[in-house]
């Protein structure tokens, strides 16, 4: 036991034990800590990790060579390992186990890779200004869904549910979660509107716009060669589309994102 | 623990939560599927040992009222449930005509009628609400129906479920009972052989086929109880079973039938000793081995392996049974005009083989029709009738069969793809178009779904058949290219972005009503490299050396200067 | 077209009930029908409404069916098999179905007959093709084809049923529990294969012989709304009134479409 309480205080082992919990934390802290907090995360990438298992080890280093008698104590148990006789095995195998993890790495970096070329798309794109909704100029900075403040309220949910009824759910799915009958083989997979990242994060002039333009009216970084959400002004009307989006949010339970009273120049799409 | 101590398992939850109801609701002014659905979300966070408690005490303090007075308390609280979630497929009188109902095949179930495919029940009587409860829950395979339980709670299924027995006047009548079912036999390649005698000897190939895909004489004319057409299922996609793929599940359907469809219930057959209850279960398991053992899996990358001696020049070859299959799911093309709801093909095999000069890929998919078939045009006059034509009328007249591959003109890692639907006129894709009658393969540029020029000759060869409710193609085609500004070179070593899209010509399909597929990509094996095995061998003689150096110059310095700096700072 | 269709579809004893006076029946169709056998009678009478059920026009031919598929079954016709949607002998039409509809003493129970109404499958044609029965009366659902059929009902005020019989000779028993006319039975195996059952709460009805007659017998003296069924050519309903013991003669003319 007291080993052990020796071994803490060691420098070398303050910095051992500093880096791995570095690493543990970096690799699945991040993506699993959050989650149990009920926050959305994800996985960081490897190379990512690299970079802050870098900078980590930047600060440790500074840590055990802030003061030169650290620095001494910390190089010790290196120091002993390299001449030390009673260390003569642990060095061996040292000397032999390194290079084969060493060789390990390479082979993986060099072997012959099968992956399919990996696409970066933006989620929420930046909206245009203002679009062309068959030949009619609409701008979408400011707006606000017009049938809010027109008509019966229960009417323009009975048709939005049925325009999402015969045209969306085949994909988004009768639980809203981009798990329609059809669903499966588009890549990407249908936007889940049950998840707090999409329509909940949108102003209703954002939804207005992907909808009516779909996929190929995804700007560049949208990669629109993928997309399989069809351009659905030659299929829907105006109104039918702004009745969907209000089915939306009463079906999901969102509440749309509101334009800033005073910046209307501001992006309706999430920061 | 979590299925163990939910409320409905601790005795009944609902009846706890009536029976709370019916204390609280006059102090409190709630409404009342508010308070029972924050009842059990609040009972289901507390600690298991007070649930247990409570359970305890709640089952001793209430009386326990008839289940039929709780349904009828239950049903007007499931309207609020179905009206939202349920009524736009299956309408809002429970008749199966929602609007989404013509835009797919199966369409929703009528609930008017108290017919039920996925029952426990002998054939003609009524699903058990456990029986009701499976589907809800987990949905049906195959069909647009999803399962529920994420969505729902607990409370919020029980009183859809009680709703939707409300709309059928049958459901008044007694409680039916589940039949009994044994043990499955144990399995062997004898027991398979005599449930694949009794599937010959019970004649399910006459609408199922021969090799069970759904081809059998009888399968064009097959409607359901609301002459809508239904088919044979395709028994070598146990992940598309309405009721299950389990053994279980197969030897279930065939005792019970599924009432609604033409599937009859052999548990007579079994009475009469027509055919024993051992061999009926050997059909169950015979039928459960036509298809792969599990889901076939999604892969994005298609790899050809490297063949050294000639590829094979058809798909009958047995060289392909060597190669891997992949499996890539195709979805309705309702994307553009004109769009089709119930397309035929949901996926399709590829095989892919290359000796390194040209490119062979093989593609299977199921396909009960060798289109055009006379026989099939009665099926095709019921599709059209009970599937919307969105977007025009649909062809009248059967159609070939079609299935297009395509591709980007170049190849370049770095550079976008085309759009995956046909590409479009700025960036056009490479497509190989191969048709059923006439039996031909050709190369076309394409600038659209169903947009697209013939190659004037064809570097693409090609050979089909069509086998037992499966069409097999061959296509090959010289991994150089005729005219690199309109097809691509295939290199090895390079991944080869390829969509796929086919049509069923009996199903009212064509050149855009059909199913489509995303981006995938094919992969031409290269012979490893040297240096794939050359670079870790240096890295580790190199790194083996360094740390010997860096041992021998530590131990040299020891010598050198003993540890004396060390023991000063001690 | 008659002669030849009459030429065609083998002669076939169907119900062994007893009054009949033909020994066959053809082309699908029963013999004369009388109360179901051994219908006990409760309110008994001694009336009858009989008559002929006349076609006039030209009936349509009835489809040819390829059964090709089903050596057995062609092998029990004689040149091509069809479809006998309309059974015409010399302006008679056979296969209709006739009952009282209303006008019975209210409150009167009918006891079902303890024997069943077989319903045979021959030549991949249902026999008969359409028949009656009381509710809760078994019909015998046989098989007499070396071939699977499978038989479903697609009633809608009763429960249905489907049911597999894959070889010759195998017999199931079935009953329907509410008033229905006509619950449809179809064999989805054999595309072609249709029958209809009117299901009665009572004994009075028939269904017409290939001669066209028939006669429901054993009524009390009353007025009746009586109605005739035929699977093409839909309904007809008439008041008829009957005396004590009066043999009414009620013919019912069905036109061409």
């Amino acid at each position: 036991m007291s080993r052990v309480r020796q071994a803490l205080r060691h420098p070398f082992w303050q910095a051992f034990i500093l880096l791995l919990v570095a690493y543990l934390f970096f690799k699945f802290g991040i993506a699993y800590l959050p989650a149990l907090l009920g926050m959305h995360s994800a996985p960081v990438p490897s190379s990512v990790i690299m970079q802050y298992m870098f900078i980590a080890l930047v600060g440790v280093l500074i840590h055990v060579s802030s003061d030169e008698a650290r620095w001494r104590q910390f190089k010790e148990p290196v120091q002993a390992t390299l001449v030390d006789r009673d260390k003569k095995w642990l060095r061996l195998s040292l000397l032999v186990l390194v290079p084969l993890l060493v060789g390990f790495a390479t082979y993986q970096r060099t072997r012959p890779r099968v992956d399919a070329p990996i696409e970066l798309r933006s989620i929420h794109p930046a909206p245009p200004g203002q679009i062309t909704f068959r030949g009619k100029t609409i701008p979408l900075t400011g707006l606000e869904n017009p049938l809010r403040k027109r008509g019966s309220m229960p009417e323009h949910l009975r048709t939005g549910q049925r325009v999402y009824y015969q045209n969306c759910v085949a994909c988004h799915g009768d639980r809203l979660d981009g798990q329609g009958h059809f669903a499966n083989g588009l890549s990407p997979a249908p936007a889940s509107f049950a998840d707090a990242g999409t329509i909940a994060q949108l102003t209703e002039s954002f939804v207005f716009w992907r909808i009516a333009k779909g996929g190929p009216g995804l700007p560049r970084e949208g990669t629109p060669w993928n997309s399989a959400m069809p351009v659905w002004e030659d299929f829907l009307t105006e109104d039918e589309i702004w009745a969907v989006i209000i089915y939306l949010y009463e079906q999901s339970g969102w509440q749309p994102r509101r334009w800033e009273a005073h910046g209307a120049a501001e992006e309706g799409k999430a920061p | 623990m979590r299925k163990g101590l939910r409320i409905a398992d601790c005795g009944n939850g609902r009846r706890i939560a009536d029976g709370i109801w019916q204390i609280a609701k006059g102090v409190s002014g709630l409404r009342e599927a508010d308070f029972s659905n924050r009842l059990e979300r609040r009972f289901a966070t507390l600690h298991p040992c007070a649930r247990i408690v409570l359970c305890a005490l709640s089952l001793l303090l209430i009386r326990s009222p008839q289940s039929a007075i709780l349904e009828a308390q239950a049903a007007p609280r499931g309207k609020a449930v179905y009206d939202k979630w349920c009524a736009g497929c299956h309408g809002d009188d429970g008749a199966g005509v929602g609007s989404a109902a013509t835009y797919m095949l199966p369409q929703p179930r009528d609930f008017t009628k108290g017919v039920y495919q996925i029952r426990t029940t002998a054939s003609g009587e009524l699903p058990t609400d456990a029986d009701l409860r499976r589907i809800l829950d987990f949905g049906m395979p195959g069909t647009a129906m999803p399962g529920w339980e994420s969505k729902l709670t607990e409370n919020e299924r029980t009183d859809v479920i009680a709703y939707i027995k409300s709309f059928s006047k049958f459901f008044a009548g007694k409680a039916p009972t589940a039949i009994a079912i044994g043990k499955a036999p144990s399995s062997s390649s004898e027991g398979l052989a005599a449930g694949r005698a009794a599937y010959q000897k019970l004649e399910c190939f006459k609408c199922h086929g021969d090799a069970g895909r759904g081809d059998g004489k009888s399968a064009p004319t097959l409607t359901d109880d609301w002459d809508h057409p239904i088919r044979a299922a395709n028994l070598a996609a146990s992940w598309r079973f309405n009721g299950g793929s389990t053994v279980e599940d197969i030897y279930a359907r065939l005792r019970t039938g599924l009432d609604g469809t033409p599937m009859p219930s052999f548990s007579d057959a079994v009475e009469s000793k027509v055919v024993s209850d051992e061999d009926l279960w050997r059909v169950a398991q015979y039928v459960r081995s036509l298809s792969p053992e599990e889901t076939p899996a999604v892969r994005e990358v298609i790899r050809a392996g490297r063949v050294e001696g000639a590829l094979p020049s058809s798909p009958a070859d047995s060289l392909w049974a060597q190669a891997e299959r992949y499996f890539v799911p195709l979805t309705a093309q309702i994307i553009v005009k004109p769009r089709w709801f119930a397309p035929t093909v949901d996926g399709v095999w590829v095989q892919g083989l290359h000796d390194g000069k040209r490119l062979a890929l093989r593609l299977t998919w199921p396909d009960p029709s060798r289109s055009p078939d006379p026989a099939w045009d009665e099926w095709l006059g019921r599709v059209k009738q009970s599937v919307f034509e969105a977007d025009g009328a649909v062809p009248v007249t059967q159609a070939g069969d079609r299935l297009v591959l395509q591709f980007p003109q170049r190849i370049d890692e770095e550079a976008d793809r085309p759009y995956f639907l046909g590409g479009n006129t700025r960036r056009p894709v490479y497509t190989w178009r191969w048709t059923s009658n006439p039996d031909q393969a050709t190369e076309a540029t394409g600038t659209g779904l169903g947009k697209y020029v013939a190659a004037a000759a064809s570097a693409v060869t090609h050979s089909a058949r069509f086998n037992a409710g499966e069409w097999q193609l061959q296509l090959t085609r010289s991994l150089a290219s005729a005219d690199t500004t309109k097809s691509p070179i295939f290199r090895e070593g390079q991944a080869i972005p390829v969509a796929f899209y086919a049509a069923d010509g009996s199903n009212a399909e064509d050149d855009t009503r059909g199913s489509v597929s995303a981006w995938y990509a094919i992969y031409l094996d290269v012979p490893t490299p040297p240096r794939v095995y050359i670079a870790p061998i240096v890295t580790m003689l190199l790194t083996a050396g360094l740390g010997t150096m860096v041992v021998m110059q530590a131990q040299r310095r020891e010598r050198e200067h003993g540890r004396s700096n060390l023991e000063e700072y001690r | 077209m008659r002669r030849m269709l009459l030429a065609v579809v083998p002669a076939f004893a169907i119900l062994a009930c007893g009054g009949a006076k033909e020994d066959a029946a053809e082309g699908g169709a029963p013999e004369q029908g009388e109360a179901p056998a051994g219908a006990t009678k409760v309110a008994e009478g001694g009336a009858s409404i009989g008559g002929t059920v006349k076609f006039t026009g030209t009936a349509p031919a009835n489809p040819k069916i390829d059964m090709n598929e089903e050596a057995a079954c062609k092998a029990k016709h004689e040149g091509q098999a069809t479809d006998p949607e309309f059974v015409v002998n010399d302006g008679n039409l056979a296969n209709v179905f006739i009952y009282v509809k209303s006008g019975l003493p209210a409150g009167q129970t009918y006891t079902a007959p303890t024997s069943p109404v077989v319903l045979d499958q021959s030549g991949c044609l249902y026999k008969p093709r359409v028949f009656g029965v009381m509710t809760n009366q078994q019909i015998e659902i046989k098989n007499s084809d070396p071939v699977l059929h499978n038989i479903k009902a697609v009633p809608k005020e009763n429960r249905g049923f489907n049911i597999s019989q894959p070889t010759e000779g195998m017999k199931t028993m079935r009953t329907f529990a509410m008033r229905e006319v006509v619950v449809p039975l179809e064999c989805n195996v054999h595309s072609w294969m249709n029958a209809w059952v009117g299901v009665l709460d009572h004994p009075y009805f028939a269904t017409s012989a290939p001669d066209g007659s028939f006669k429901i017998s054993g009524l009390p003296a009353g007025t009746y709304e009586v109605e005739a069924w035929h699977e093409k050519l839909g309904t007809q309903t008439m008041q008829v009134t009957v005396a004590a013991d009066e043999g009414k003669t009620q013919d019912i003319t069905f036109a061409a479409k």
